[in-house]
This record gives structure tokens, C-alpha cells and sequence, in this order.
């Protein structure tokens, strides 16, 4: 399988990117006798690209499609992103090509490729939350966002892989395969939206929507070297996303900018009635946030007041990811922000309580999978039978652990001493970080203390799998907004392993970290984060 | 794997650590490699004497799904391990703390009670794995409990 796969184009991207903990930029750049500083250009939005190219008639829709479909079957052998590809991709893309030619006019999104996590429902197409307990569903609707992408005539190539109902870190809790990571076949993507990284990261789709519960999108995009954007929680309807924890689960957009991650958040946000926890507040328009960086003034984040959480520097986490982050943090003052650290003196508590309040959610949400109206049935001689067979095959190991330690969280007697308090440690933890955005517009931190790891080195390890959700959990309990990007490498794999920026943003303000991520990539040397061990795309 | 082990066998050694307190309470002399946060979150004594430990088969039964022996052997340690894990909770100070259900408590987004009806029933149909006519098919319940 291998032997498909061309030979790595390290050496032409390799110069351009900072490695932490080793080679500075300046010295790579001098040791590569190839490099051309003029030919550097800031990373371009694929959403804009190919709305200019669709209306200019410098391409189809067809010929894009077909271009993404033929490279997804060259890279699937080796990664394996993908649960299911539909086979409606070029009869969409057709359709669209004709209304242009027709001079109609198209969505926003009219041929943009784009990736769903398998547990959001995609209407006539499997949609299995990557468990052996769906493994034959299709539902009967669309999920809003799903409907609204498809509106603005965007494509959905098919359903990528994920851990099983959204609970892991690293995608190898999939009932059905285990990603990838395209920076190192060995390593893992991330979890639990890690085929939605990874796809995007392998150019196999332009855009992607993932869930981000206790880090799901965040964490994999750090892993991928993609962006990964959390919304605030109510922004996007959860209406046809397969609940997890009701008052944490979020719907989440990748992309390789972030001005596509933005865009395709603008697609699918806003109010919902057939979701009741879906929030009324105005969406503004992201796509203002993403001028060009020949617009820029000097200083362009001039006054921006930026938090760095002390407590995720601390010693546990990578010192490659430490320096990465410091050195982020550094940008952003030359580009004219103010950075402080700030203490969040409830960080710690996050960890236990987020996984208190999933694994009692998780019990009752996964109530409903009893093989009765629909998904895999186990027959027996008796109906209490038919739920406990039905229910111990279809599920996998992690997903009936978490169920089990919710019930006993949720059990008489021990409601008050488990759910109650993780309730009331959310509450210490929004109060924190309400201070801190009193006084800051954003806070930063890494997204993981580490890059991505080993497939297999922490599969037998729960508490140790857990731990790395630290940088990401407590923003799930505050419901705020979070946006993950890449802004170095450190050392790993045949050429680096990428390391994203964690920040976080007041409640409904995606705009403030849409600018400042913008810019922040804009300036970024680099052109971009591109995985060197797969073929380019034609 | 072996770093988690030993914070957990070093957990057991170290004095109770109230999480309230800034400052963390570890000496130097411990030889693992986390420190700050992430060894916060596993290093504090728990007091989970007044909670009966978990019972697998009990709670598997309550959650209604079979486990074999194997995995209730395989998967108890680690049960109990995280429940462990989350005794920590009890030694925050949460007098008079309001539990928070979820982050935003924008309230009043009720529906009519008015039913409608679904347009896609057919699709709702062809998943129901027994169907016989307008019934979803289930064996008899022969245990009353």
C-alpha cells in the first residue's frame, strides 16, 4: 500500500516552518539552497477560491469533485477517514454546473466538498456514529446543519470516522476503523472527530462539520494541523446530531483556514425550533472578519487584550507544545496585542467534572439505542433480553464503560455527591472564566499537552486518555467559544508534527476570534500547514 | 502508562490536597513527570468511605446491557478507577453554590403542543428492524419486576 504513495515533498515546505525544540526558522532557511521568500503566500480560503473559480468559469463543479473523489481513493487504503462515501457526489456537482450555466444563481457553499462526522444524520445515507448498534441506519432527515450546507449548495463527499458516539480522544474507539494521522501514519488523529481532522488535513474534502462535547474538534485539528472552530453553545442547532451530553455537545466546522472555518460556521449557525437549547442571539457576519492581509495596518490587533492561562503551561504538558505556545503568544504582541497571564483557579476541577457530567448524560442519551425502532436488534425469548443483547453486542467497550460509570453517578443516594457537585464545579468554572474575559478579549492556551501520539500507546489507559482533554474540557462546561489553529511544529514523525493554539472567546463573540485567528495565520510565516507524506492534490 | 501508575500509587501516600487552594501541595522528591494542573486533577485523596464501591453486573443490569465475565473482569479495575478519580469532587468547597444545568440559561424556547405530522414516515418504517403492519414487534415480557 505504501508503494502508491509518492515521495514525501518535504523538502520543499519544510524550510518555511518553525520546529520546536530544535532548528529555529532563520537556520532552516539558510540550509535550504531551493527556498524563495517571495514565493511564500499566506494560506487562501478554498471556500472563496473555488466561488471565484465556479463564477469566473475557470472550472466546474464536476471537474472539483472529481478531483476530491480521486483522491480520496488514493489515500483512503492509508488513512481511512472515511465511513462512507456517497455515490451523489458528481450528480450534485452536475446539477450545480448546469444552473450556472443556466445563469441561475447558486449558494455560498455551490460546490464546496464537504466532510460530516457520523454523527450527525445525513438523510438516506449511513449515519452510524461509528457503532455497531447503527450499523445499518439511515435516517429519515437531514440534521439542520447538514440541511443548511446543503441549501447554500455545498456537496457532502460522505461520513467520516470517529470514537464511538463521540466518547475518546483518538478515534481508535471506532466500531469500524481506526484513522490515520496523514502527518504520521503511525500516530493518531485525535478524537473524536479524528477522520473530520484528518480528511481535511489530507485534502479529501475542503471543509468539514465535527461535535466538540470535551474537545472533540479542537483537540483532533491540533493533532491534524487543521483549524478546528467550537461555536458557543447554542449557536449551532443540535437538531440531528446523535446526543452524547446534552449540555455540552457542540456541533464544530474544520477547515484549513480559517477563514473557511468561519464561513462554513456562518452556514450553519442561527436560531432552530426543533432545538430548544438553540440560541436567538443575532449571527453576525463572519465573513467581514477576513480581509486580505494587503489591507493590514502595522499593528493590526492593536489593543487586543489576550490572557495566556498560566495553568496550562505548566510542567506535564510537551515542552515542545509549551515553547510553541509561547512563541504564538510572542506573534500576537507583534501584531500589537497586550498578553497577560491569567489564573483560572478552578482549572483542575474541570477534568473530573466534565467526565462526571458526560458519562450521566451519556447514560441517559444512550437510552434510546434498545434495538426496538431502529439500529441493530439482537433478538430474544424476552424483551428485558432483547434490550441487555441487543444493546451489550451493538455498543463497544469505552461507550458501555461510560455508560456504567454514569448510571452509578446518577444512582440513588449518589446523584448529590457526582452530578450535583460537577454541576456546581461548572458553575466555579464559568464565574472563572467570565473574570477573565471581563478583563481580556480572548484567552489562549495550547489545544493538547502534546502532539499527537502512538496509535495504541494509550488505548488500555482511561485516566491517562483522559488527561489529555485538559486544555479543552473546561471551555465545554463554560459553553464558550474556542477556536483551534495550527501555529508550529515539534518533533515527530517523518517531518514534524503540528501543534495547534488554543483560544477562547467571551460567549457569542466567534467574531473577535475569527479576526484575530485570521491575522494571526495571515502572519504567520509559512504557507501553510500541508502533511508532507501524502501525494499533492492534482 | 507506567506515569499514570505511579501517580496512582504515589495518590494513595500523598497528603489530602483541597483543591480550593492554589498552591499545590507536592514535594519534590516525587519522581513522575506531571506536575501542576494535570497532576491536580489525579493526585487528591478521595473520601468515597460514605459510596459503596461500583458493582458492575448491578449497574450493567440496571443500565440494561449484558456484559459477559470477561469484560466485567476486564473492565471493573477501570471503573472503579475513574470513580475513584471523581471522589475528588467531593472536597471542593461548594457551599452555596448554585449548580450550573448548562452554560447558557437563555430560557423560554417552548414548541406548541401541537403534533405535526412527519412527511418521511416510510424511512422511519424501513428502519424499524420488527415490523409487522402499524406494530413494532418485541417478545413477550415474562418477568414482571
Amino acid at each position: 500500500m505504501l508503494s502508491t504513495l509518492q515521495p514525501p515533498r518535504s523538502l520543499t515546505l519544510l524550510p518555511f516552518r518553525r520546529l520546536h525544540g530544535s532548528k529555529t526558522i532563520a537556520s532552516l532557511a539558510s540550509s535550504s539552497p531551493t527556498l524563495d521568500a517571495s514565493s511564500v503566500s499566506p494560506p487562501q480560503s478554498q471556500i472563496l477560491t473555488t466561488r471565484r473559480s465556479l463564477l469566473s468559469g475557470e472550472t466546474t463543479a464536476s471537474e472539483i469533485a472529481k478531483s476530491y473523489l480521486s483522491r480520496i481513493r488514493l489515500t483512503e487504503p492509508q488513512l481511512k477517514c472515511f465511513l462512507h462515501v456517497s455515490e451523489n457526489v458528481l450528480k450534485e456537482a452536475q446539477e450545480i454546473d448546469q444552473r450556472i450555466s443556466r445563469g441561475e444563481e447558486v449558494g455560498p457553499l455551490a460546490g464546496v466538498v464537504i466532510g460530516v462526522k457520523d454523527n450527525i444524520c445525513t438523510e438516506g445515507m449511513p449515519s452510524t456514529a461509528a457503532s455497531r448498534i447503527l450499523e445499518h441506519y439511515r435516517p429519515p432527515f437531514d440534521a439542520t446543519a447538514v440541511k443548511k450546507i446543503k441549501e447554500m449548495g455545498g456537496i457532502v463527499v460522505g461520513k467520516t470516522n470517529m470514537d464511538e458516539f463521540g466518547m475518546g480522544s483518538t478515534t481508535e474507539a471506532s466500531a469500524f476503523q481506526v484513522t490515520a494521522n496523514p502527518w504520521d501514519l503511525t500516530r493518531v488523529p485525535g478524537g473524536s472527530s479524528g477522520g473530520t481532522a484528518a480528511a481535511v488535513a489530507a485534502k479529501q474534502c475542503m471543509v468539514s462539520l465535527g461535535s466538540d462535547t470535551g474537545g472533540s474538534v479542537r483537540q483532533p485539528a491540533s493533532f491534524c494541523g487543521v483549524v478546528g472552530l467550537k461555536p458557543t453553545y447554542g449557536r449551532v442547532s443540535r437538531f440531528g446530531l446523535m446526543a452524547y451530553a446534552s449540555s455540552l455537545d457542540v456541533i464544530g466546522c474544520f477547515g484549513s483556514t480559517v477563514a473557511d472555518a468561519g464561513m462554513l460556521l456562518h452556514a450553519v449557525s442561527g436560531y432552530d425550533r426543533f432545538d430548544s437549547t438553540s440560541s436567538k442571539q443575532d449571527v453576525p457576519d463572519f465573513e467581514s472578519q477576513f480581509l486580505s492581509m494587503d489591507s493590514f495596518e502595522s499593528k493590526p490587533l492593536k489593543g487586543v487584550r489576550v490572557g495566556l492561562i498560566r495553568e496550562t503551561l505548566e510542567e506535564g504538558v510537551d515542552s515542545g507544545v509549551r515553547s510553541a505556545t509561547q512563541e504564538a503568544a510572542s506573534h500576537l504582541e507583534a501584531l500589537g496585542c497586550l498578553v497577560t497571564e491569567v489564573s483560572l483557579p478552578s482549572f483542575s476541577l474541570g477534568l473530573p467534572a466534565y467526565y462526571v457530567i458526560a458519562s450521566s448524560e451519556s447514560s441517559s442519551n444512550l437510552s434510546r439505542y434498545d434495538g426496538v425502532r431502529y439500529g441493530n436488534q439482537v433478538m430474544a425469548d424476552e424483551l428485558n433480553k432483547l434490550y441487555d443483547c441487543s444493546r451489550g453486542q451493538g455498543f463497544g467497550g469505552e461507550v458501555k464503560m461510560r455508560i456504567l460509570m454514569g448510571t452509578y453517578a446518577l444512582s440513588a443516594g449518589y446523584y448529590d455527591a457526582y452530578y450535583k457537585r460537577a454541576q456546581q464545579v461548572r458553575t466555579l468554572i464559568r464565574k472563572d472564566f467570565k473574570a477573565a474575559l471581563d478583563h481580556n478579549d480572548i484567552l489562549i492556551s495550547p489545544a493538547a499537552p502534546s502532539a499527537a501520539y502512538k496509535i495504541g500507546e494509550k488505548k488500555d489507559d482511561p485516566l491517562a486518555m483522559y488527561a489529555g482533554d485538559i486544555m479543552t474540557v473546561n471551555v465545554n462546561l463554560a459553553g464558550l467559544p474556542a477556536i483551534v489553529l495550527p501555529c508550529g511544529l515539534v518533533e515527530g514523525g517523518p517531518s514534524g508534527l503540528p501543534v495547534g493554539l488554543q483560544m477562547i472567546g467571551a460567549a457569542f463573540d466567534e467574531e473577535t476570534l475569527l479576526k484575530v485567528g485570521h491575522i494571526f495565520e495571515q502572519t504567520l510565516n509559512g504557507s501553510g500547514f500541508v502533511p508532507p507524506t501524502l501525494p499533492n492534490v492534482a | 502508562m507506567a506515569t499514570t501508575r505511579a501517580l496512582l500509587a504515589i495518590r494513595s501516600a500523598s497528603p489530602p490536597c483541597i483543591i480550593r487552594i492554589k498552591a499545590s501541595t507536592f514535594s519534590s522528591s516525587l519522581s513522575f513527570q506531571r506536575h501542576g494542573a494535570i497532576a491536580r486533577c489525579f493526585s487528591s485523596d478521595t473520601n468515597p468511605s460514605v459510596l459503596q464501591p461500583p458493582d458492575v453486573s448491578r449497574l450493567a443490569e440496571t443500565a440494561r446491557i449484558s456484559v459477559t465475565p470477561a469484560e466485567i473482569e476486564e473492565c471493573g479495575p477501570k471503573i472503579r478507577q475513574v470513580i475513584d478519580w471523581f471522589g475528588q469532587l467531593q472536597q471542593v468547597d461548594v457551599n452555596s453554590v448554585e449548580p450550573a444545568i448548562r452554560a447558557e440559561m437563555e430560557g423560554g424556547n417552548l414548541r406548541e403542543d401541537a403534533p405535526e405530522t412527519f412527511e418521511n414516515r416510510e424511512s422511519i418504517r424501513a428502519s424499524i428492524p420488527s415490523f409487522d403492519e402499524v406494530y413494532l414487534k418485541v417478545p413477550k415480557v415474562l418477568n414482571k419486576e
